[in-house]
């Protein structure tokens, strides 16, 4: 179980001072700014050892993610992490999932343990190594998303998820992207950037073809639907929505954007405003950053309420 | 202190798991443990093992149990529900601590089947001078019925208590059906005025015997005996249990349920054009959870209606339980509203009740319920009629 | 007065709880109990502990009178104990030092469900298995399906994060709470989470996932429904061994297949359901196991293809397809009755629930298998092979002396080979009473100071389901007004 690297680590955090860790800065300003002063430091890197039989992965914070699918990948298998460059650790804090969730699932649900650098400097282990457990309190949800300020992600074990055999992006101008996931079984992704509608299948041959074969029936403007390489290039700031707020969303406040129907993220161009929250939940928000991190040493200036810059 | 002389065997087989909650009625709708099989259980456990004394909470909690035996069904571990509860409501009658002398004699007034008929024409008669609450919960009663001569002597017929004082013109209907399928039958009348079923859910078992016995003795000719009241049916077939006699496992043996009896011999029935009607078919739970042929029933009204249709309830109990819903009334009504409300989702043209007793606690709801044998009778009938005016 | 009670030949009654005026005048006298006979009631679950002590026991119908009652409990002092239905399997239900008990089976209605957001709203008291079967026509469903699902309520399956067979592809019940108002121990109302993509503020909707009570009492919850599957194939596969389906199991993963859900039972338990449901399971293999693939038309026919080849491969005698809906529905019931089945075996059962990697299930069975002869008890197997979720039953008579002390020491000894294999201590029924003091094997000092934190954030006095989950030794464990512990609970 003792890893030095995580040991190195955690004698680096030492237990005073502000400290913060940086990774590949794909979201630095995610949160709020750092406050100056803070030391900067790097998660350790790493896979530490992936078992493509119980399907998980135990890898260091610090490994690009990039790295991690190209390992995983391999062996025929994936994660939802996010592909959008960054570091395990990194996707993990900011808690960002992949364009495609509905068929990748959700950064949270694929987190199985975590180990991390508490406020005191001590290596803190949430969760365990097997694929289901509710043994104790969840720390690995609360860790993401959490931006860093309850503890220094070290090192985590994650699902791993087979990669389907097919996988195919449509593109339409002027449908209904609703329908389109209305009519469609289990799409990976439905994305709508205002005028296109991308949509992403996956899975055996056959169904891929029955689920195109639906999609027809969803009416265009002309042309139909059109395989493409890729989804659309996704706007830098995040947006979270309920999925049917997607069906009234207003460019001008989102610059130009595309929209993860079914989901209810939108990347825009625009960054979000910070969101209210209320007294209550706030009060208790910050019970718990108190516990964990008393001294507002850990990544100080990051506000998990301010989902983006 | 009060002993409930449960056998320890039978009590000590509940694990507690709690499948059973939401099979239970008065569970479903008071979301009470003490209001569960798995609470009362551990209630006569309390009482038998630890003396617990029998305080109104405990009492209450044994009184209020409709003895639906949904339980039975949902028990993977086989604990005689029925049994345990029907023993303790002795234990409760016997030590006078429920059923009021009025109510006593009620129930002895069902094995006299010329008080039965006069109790039902004076109901009858008030209810046209409305002087019969309509919150009494009683279907409209009929004035006169003719009497029913035998067919044949194939079968017997049970014709029962407060059925054939209520509604006769459903044994007729089950005569008809019979005889359409080349069964004569002879209706037992007087000659067995009651299955003792009210009285052993009260837990007056003595009588109980007694009407068991009378039943055992007037039905002895080895002949099948059927019946069209779930909750007859179901005492019938454990006389065995309630006797221990041969005699009376011999008879509980050829008791039938009439659509047990006819669905294998569907064939012997004429093809019809179905009565142009969704019908909802509503299980009464000593036909699902102690009889267990409920499945009789669907196969016997298909070819007759337009189409079956099933509630979406797992078989919940509506509430009538025999004399429960005059008892319990307010119980009774709180289950019937969600026996209500899943009829009304399924949206039938009229409800399917092998029970007369479910059927006049819906109809008293005001839902259209008739009993399976007068739709398939009703199909037989405008068959014959419509045939007739086209020669 | 006194002379009177005196001549009465019962005890003389203890004198009335000072609480009960109180809260009767919060919910009225109906839905206050404190009759010693209906308290003794909720001093139990499903599982085999006894020796809670339940308080007065309420029945608000709404989120303010579960507000009013908590704020009367924390007025008196008094600690508060949340309870569904009463299928929990590791004694978080159960109340210790005489809390008021607040049971949530009047709060059940479904107030809403959105399609668009792919929503439910529920109260905590909905039975799983009725929003299921509310859902049906519409094409949906809840996903997370415990065996207890015709019974256990979803404020249940929130407390205890409840999965079941299907968790498999699915996910266990905190992938399926999109939003949570939550009563507090303080009696302060919080939402957590959102319909959103990405609610604001840390993730407190998953802490509070599987707290146990610990962290206040869910009063309304928002559950994502899932769409059904176009087509669902339920395999039956016989094999001669358990360690053989327990090694097809661990391949058919291996190969990259998700099954919905992946179930083995062993010679007994099969034995036992079958004689209840007479679903045709067979009476001669040594274990079956029992595969769902569920999806669209081509994959599940792929997928259950190549589970019956890997079947085969590993020694399957016989593998049985269900070809109509009843004939999977009967397999289902009997998989799902298996616990309550017991009973025909042995009047007691202790469900143990650990999990371990896959690849390590043929070896712990076997384990499994020698410490319940070492100790002369018999044990049947039935468990969610698919995510190595084992749950082995230790059965016995709690009447019989020494019993409860053979099984107690039985079931230290499979959590800790369970914990040597790579595992964890429990997959779904929770810590509650039972492990609560194993919680040091498989976390050091600090984790569970840090897991303490998080509780005391949420509960700083430590009025909310005292004495579960964490250890003696951290707060909220030794609370002084518990009159037992723990290990007094067992039998």
């Amino acid at each position: 179980m003792a890893d030095d690297a995580l040991e190195a680590f955690a004698t680096e955090v030492g237990a005073r001072g502000p400290v913060a860790v940086e990774g590949a800065r794909t979201r630095w300003s995610t949160g709020g700014e750092l406050e100056p002063g803070a030391r900067l430091l790097r998660a350790p890197e790493g896979i530490v050892e992936h078992r493509p039989e119980e399907m998980t992965v135990r890898v260091r914070a610090g490994t690009p993610v990039d790295e991690l699918h190209c390992e995983l990948a391999a062996f025929g298998q994936r994660t939802a992490l996010p592909r959008r460059g960054g570091t395990v650790g990194g996707a993990l804090a900011v808690g960002e999932d992949d364009v495609c969730a509905l068929g990748r699932g959700r950064v949270r649900d694929a987190l199985l343990q975590v180990r991390y650098v508490s406020a005191e400097g001590a290596v803190v282990t949430g969760g365990g190594p097997t694929v289901k457990n509710v043994t104790g309190y969840d720390l690995c949800r609360l860790f993401v998303g959490s931006l860093g300020t309850l503890g220094l992600i070290g090192e985590v074990i994650l699902r791993t998820n087979p990669v389907p055999p097919v996988s195919r992006w449509l593109r339409a101008d002027g449908t209904d992207p609703f329908a389109a996931l209305d009519v469609l079984f289990r799409p990976s992704a439905v994305l709508f950037d205002g005028r296109a509608t991308w949509v992403h299948l996956e899975g055996h041959a056959a169904d891929v073809e029955a689920e195109r074969r639906t999609l027809s029936a969803v009416p265009t403007a002309g042309g139909g639907w059109t395989e493409c390489e890729d989804g659309p290039v996704l706007p830098p700031h995040r947006w979270s929505f309920r999925p049917s707020e997607l069906r009234q969303l207003d460019g001008a406040v989102l610059g130009a954007y595309v929209a993860s129907v079914g989901v209810g993220t939108v990347f825009a161009s625009h960054s979000p405003p910070p969101r209210p929250q209320a007294p209550a939940l706030r009060a208790l928000a910050e019970r718990v950053k108190h516990a964990f991190d008393p001294g507002g040493r850990l990544n100080p200036g990051r506000h998990v309420a301010l989902l983006a810059p | 202190m009060t002993t409930l002389g449960l056998d320890a065997g039978e009590l000590s087989r509940c694990v507690q798991c709690g499948l059973c909650l939401s099979s239970c009625p008065t569970f479903r709708v008071t979301g009470d443990e003490s209001q569960s099989p798995r609470g009362r259980i551990a209630l006569m456990r309390a009482v038998e093992r630890d003396g617990a004394p029998l305080s109104t909470p405990v009492r209450r909690a044994f009184e209020t149990c409709v003895q639906c035996r949904a339980c039975e069904t949902a028990c993977p571990s086989a604990v005689p529900f029925g049994h345990l509860i029907a023993r303790t409501r002795e234990v409760l009658a016997d030590e006078g601590l429920s059923v009021s002398p009025p109510v006593r004699a009620g129930y002895a007034a069902l094995g006299h089947p010329s008080l039965v008929r006069a109790a039902g024409r004076a109901l009858a008669a008030g209810q046209r001078l409305r002087a019969v609450p309509r919150s009494v919960g009683l279907p409209r009663l009929p004035l006169r019925q003719g009497p029913l001569t035998p067919s044949g002597s194939d079968v017997h017929l049970f014709t029962g208590c407060v059925m054939d004082a209520f509604e006769r013109d459903v044994h007729r209907d089950t005569m008809r059906v019979l005889a359409a399928a080349g069964f004569g039958a002879m209706p037992t009348g007087d000659r067995v005025p009651c299955c003792g079923a009210l009285h052993a859910h009260a837990g007056l078992t003595r009588p109980a015997r007694r009407l068991a016995q009378r039943a055992v003795s007037a039905l002895g000719d080895g002949r099948p005996v059927l019946v069209d009241s779930a909750g007859c049916g179901a005492m019938m077939k454990e006389y065995g249990q309630l006797l221990g006699s041969d005699a009376a496992r011999e008879l509980a043996a050829r008791v039938f349920d009439v659509s047990e009896w006819l669905a294998p011999r569907m064939a012997q029935l004429p093809e019809v054009r179905p009565l142009d009607l969704r019908v909802a078919v509503q299980d009464p739970c000593h036909l699902r959870h102690v009889q267990r042929v409920h499945q009789a029933t669907r196969a016997v009204l298909a070819p007759f209606v337009r189409e079956l249709v099933e509630l979406d309830d797992d078989g919940l109990c509506c509430g009538a339980g025999g004399a429960y819903a005059f008892v319990e009334r307010s119980e009774a009504r709180a289950i019937r509203a969600r026996k209500l409300a899943s009829i009304a989702r399924a949206v039938p043209d009229v409800v399917a009740s092998a029970n007369p007793g479910c059927a006049m606690h819906l109809a008293s709801g005001g839902v259209r319920s008739v009993h399976p044998m007068t739709l398939v009778a009703r199909a037989l009938e405008e068959h014959a009629t419509s045939r007739s005016a086209r020669r | 007065m006194a002379s009177r009670a005196t001549r009465r030949a019962r005890p003389q009654p203890a004198a009335p709880d000072p609480i009960v005026a109180a809260l009767v005048g919060v919910l009225g006298r109906d839905r206050v109990r404190d009759d010693a006979a209906e308290r003794s009631l909720l001093a139990h679950d499903a599982s085999v502990f006894s020796g809670g002590a339940a308080g007065p026991v309420c029945f608000p119908t709404s989120t303010e009178e579960v507000q009013a009652v908590v704020r009367t409990a924390v007025a008196h002092g008094r600690a508060v104990v949340p309870r569904g239905a009463g299928t929990g399997l590791a004694g978080g239900a159960i109340p210790l030092g005489r809390p008021v008990v607040v049971v949530t089976t009047k709060m059940n209605r479904i107030l809403d469900v959105d399609l668009d957001d792919r929503v439910a709203w529920v109260e905590p008291g909905v039975v799983n298995l009725d929003l299921t079967t509310y859902l049906r026509p519409l094409g949906y469903h809840f996903a997370p399906d415990p065996s207890s699902q015709q019974a256990c309520t979803i404020g249940g399956n929130v407390a205890n994060n409840s999965g079941g067979p299907h968790c498999l592809a699915y996910g266990v019940t905190g992938q399926h709470v999109l939003a949570l108002d939550v009563v507090l121990p303080d009696g302060e109302l919080v939402r957590l989470g959102g319909l959103d993509a990405e609610p604001p503020a840390y993730d407190l909707r998953g802490a509070f996932i599987g707290g146990e009570g610990t962290l206040g009492i869910a009063t309304l919850i928002a559950v994502r429904i899932t769409k059904n599957p176009l087509r669902v194939r339920t395999l039956l596969l016989a094999f001669d061994t358990i360690e053989d389906a327990a090694t097809t199991v661990g391949s058919v993963i291996a190969a990259g297949i998700v099954p919905a859900a992946m179930e083995v039972m062993d010679r007994r338990i099969t034995a036992a359901v079958e004689s209840f449901v007479h679903a045709g399971y067979p009476l001669d293999a040594g274990a079956v196991l029992l595969v769902e693939v569920d999806g669209p038309e081509e994959g599940t026919a792929v997928d259950a293809e190549r589970v019956v080849e890997i079947g085969r491969a590993n020694g399957a005698t016989t593998v049985r397809v269900a070809a109509t809906e009843e004939e999977r529905a009967l397999l289902w019931k009997g998989r799902k009755t298996a616990f309550g089945a017991v009973a025909k075996i042995a009047p007691s059962y202790y469900l143990q629930d650990t999990v371990v990697p896959r690849s390590a299930l043929p070896g712990v069975l076997q384990s499994v298998y020698e410490i319940a002869e070492r100790h002369d008890l018999m044990v049947v197997n039935v468990f969610h092979a698919g995510d190595g979720n084992l749950h082995p039953l230790l059965l016995f008579d709690s009447r019989e002396h020494g019993a409860i002390e053979r099984v107690h020491a039985a079931g230290r000894e499979i959590v800790e080979v369970s914990l040597a294999a790579g595992g964890v201590l429990s997959g779904e029924h929770g810590i509650g009473v039972e492990k609560r003091d194993y919680m040091p094997l498989q976390f050091s000092d600090v984790d569970l100071d840090h897991q303490n934190r998080l509780r005391r954030a949420f509960d700083p006095a430590c009025r909310a389901n005292p004495g579960k989950v964490l250890p003696s030794g951290h707060s909220c464990a030794d609370i002084q007004a518990l009159e037992r512990v723990p290990a007094g609970l067992w039998g």
